[in-house]
């Protein structure tokens, strides 16, 4: 089965994504309300990255969910960097850097600014 | 349909085994042996369950007819058919568990009397009834069930992964069972004390501040999205001759796993809801159960319909996957459970069916989502769009929020969020981490007053 990771785009995402061929992939969700796009990962991908960040689960929907914020950084990076959501495997070999991105965030991560 | 009014306790008397007067405490206490409450934890050191929880839900009420650790007729019972001795339904054992060595050290027998400890003060006593030796494995596997003995529901064996398992599996061999009786009743630290409302009160709140004729009672370890706002309103439609007057949500609050969010978020999230109009403060109160949760679907319904049926509810939404975890148990197990019964689990029908059962009203609801065609956040019985359908996650929304995207209104309540955001703040983290499980593992939610007890 496949399974799906969702990078959710903010408005400094999206821009960066204007104007590429991946900006036709963007899907709008909840009314319009959110932007994602969302990454195919076959089986034998997802295993690798549920065995890797031990919070990491597939909810209902087949989404890879709970895993770090660094993960989802490297995969919106990758995006970028290739123009393509055909990216899994560039994630995977950064696997070790991620891991050690996501130690830190077990014990901190910054509150955003709002009133 | 005749109108319906707040259904009697469960087994028909509301325990409240509390005494706040300090003398008759005091001499309660004296000449007892003492014990130190322990938490139940993993092999690795982690705490997964604290007993004081238990003893606070059975001494307040909220574990009516239950009045404290099991004798093991009582244990027998419930693991056996779901019912303790004297006939009345209860899902769940309930053990004060002690280790070899402790049991040694107190030299406590039948007919001693017991002064239960907690954060170094008196907290408890307890009139020791029976002290017998259980196999823990054996009670974790007969609590929740087989797939060979439970076939109706069970799907998977439990084991190692499942946090309610390991709970009865990590306790210790010895219980020693009798009525609990609080002597020093806990102080709850702020948000909870807002919060905490006992069953007595509770159905006096109900009754005599909202006017609730019925109330629909909703369970929740979750910070509140848009799909249990509309699962809490839509539920609540049912009713007698018009719908539920009231909404009460009642969290569970006990031994968390990292990556929930934080009982203090929970609890002002939920309180946001109304305080902010979603749902009228007048037909919406928030309140919380101390209960480390055992993750047992049906059998966890069952204690959630005691729990609220005893605080005054005549309603108890069920949705799917109902205090669930993993694939153990068949995703509708709550509801076959409440509409036609579990045989094997001691239910020829409805638990609000069979003799001294519950009289709480099940009412069991299927999935809400959002359909880009019906523009709403739409019920899954009611919408055709299926393959439109944009359906809520948790895990989704947590993974919006650590990476600091406030999610759109129609998916979370901007003031829901506020309230991660404030306890963000205050623990530097949204989520519960190693910090805030070491800070609540040794606080605990309450704090006990000195106490001393004078020598028989
Ligand atoms: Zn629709």
């Amino acid at each position: 089965m496949v399974h799906y990771i969702g990078v959710i785009l903010d408005e400094s995402r999206y821009e960066q994504i204007k104007g590429t061929p991946i900006e036709e992939k963007v899907q709008s969700i909840f009314g319009g309300a959110l932007k994602m796009l969302v990454v195919e990962v076959p089986e034998d991908k997802s295993e690798q990255i549920l065995k890797a960040f031990d919070r990491a689960r597939i909810d209902s929907r087949g989404f890879i969910e709970d895993v770090p914020v660094a993960f989802r950084r490297a995969v919106f990076e990758e995006i970028v960097k290739n123009k393509s959501l055909d990216i899994i495997d560039k994630v995977l070999e950064r696997l070790p850097e991620i891991q050690e991105l996501a130690k830190k965030e077990d014990e901190y991560i910054p509150p955003p600014e709002i009133e | 349909m005749p109108k319906l009014n707040i259904p009697p306790p469960h087994g028909g008397e509301l325990v409240y085994r509390v005494i706040e007067k300090r003398d008759y405490a005091e001499s309660m206490a004296a000449g007892a042996i003492e014990f130190d409450l322990k938490p139940t934890t993993l092999p690795d050191g982690t705490p997964i369950r604290h007993v004081y929880r238990e003893i606070m839900s059975v001494c307040y009420g909220f574990f009516s007819p239950v009045e404290g650790s099991m004798t093991s007729a009582d244990l027998e019972g419930v693991l056996k058919e779901r019912r303790l001795e004297n006939g009345w339904v209860f899902p769940y054992p309930i053990l004060l568990d002690v280790s070899d060595e402790d049991l040694k050290a107190m030299d406590v027998k039948e007919g001693d009397r017991l002064l239960l400890k907690l954060k170094g003060q008196p907290f408890a006593v307890m009139d020791v009834e029976e002290i017998y030796k259980i196999n823990p494995e054996e009670v974790a596997t007969r609590t929740f069930g087989t797939p060979e003995d439970n076939p109706e529901v069970v799907r998977e064996p439990f084991n190692e992964k499942h946090p309610g398992y390991m709970i009865y599996k990590m306790m210790n061999s010895n219980v020693i069972a009798g009525k609990w009786t609080i002597i020093n009743p806990p102080k709850f630290r702020e948000p909870y004390d807002r919060f905490w409302l006992p069953p007595a009160e509770c159905r006096t709140v109900i009754k005599y501040v909202k006017k609730w004729r019925t109330c629909i009672a909703h369970q929740t370890r979750n910070v509140p999205h848009t799909g249990h706002e509309a699962l809490m309103k839509n539920a609540a439609y049912t009713g007698d001759i018009e719908p539920c007057h009231g909404i009460l949500v009642n969290a569970i609050i006990g031994a968390k796993r990292r990556g929930d969010y934080p009982n203090e978020a929970i609890l002002e999230g939920h309180e946001a809801v109304n305080k902010y109009g979603y749902i009228k403060p007048s037909r919406h109160m928030v309140t919380f159960t101390l209960w480390d949760m055992r993750y047992g679907n049906p059998i966890e319904s069952l204690l959630h319909g005691i729990i609220r049926q005893n605080m005054g509810c005549t309603h108890h939404m069920f949705g799917r996957d109902h205090a669930a975890v993993g694939e153990y148990y068949d995703k509708y197990a709550t509801q076959i459970l409440w509409s036609k019964g579990i045989p094997s689990f001691g239910f020829e029908a409805p638990p609000n069916e069979v003799e001294k059962g519950l009289k709480i009203i099940p009412q069991n609801m299927a999935e809400f989502w959002y359909c880009p065609v019906c523009g709403e956040i739409a019920y899954s019985e009611n919408c055709g769009h299926v393959d439109k359908k944009q359906k809520f996650s948790g895990s989704f929304l947590r993974g919006m929020v650590a990476e600091g995207v406030m999610p759109p209104k129609v998916v979370m309540r901007p003031e829901v969020y506020k309230a991660i955001v404030k306890w963000w703040k205050v623990f530097n983290y949204p989520f519960v981490n190693k910090k805030y499980l070491e800070n609540l593992n040794a606080n605990l939610e309450v704090d006990l007053e000195p106490m001393e007890i004078p020598k028989a």
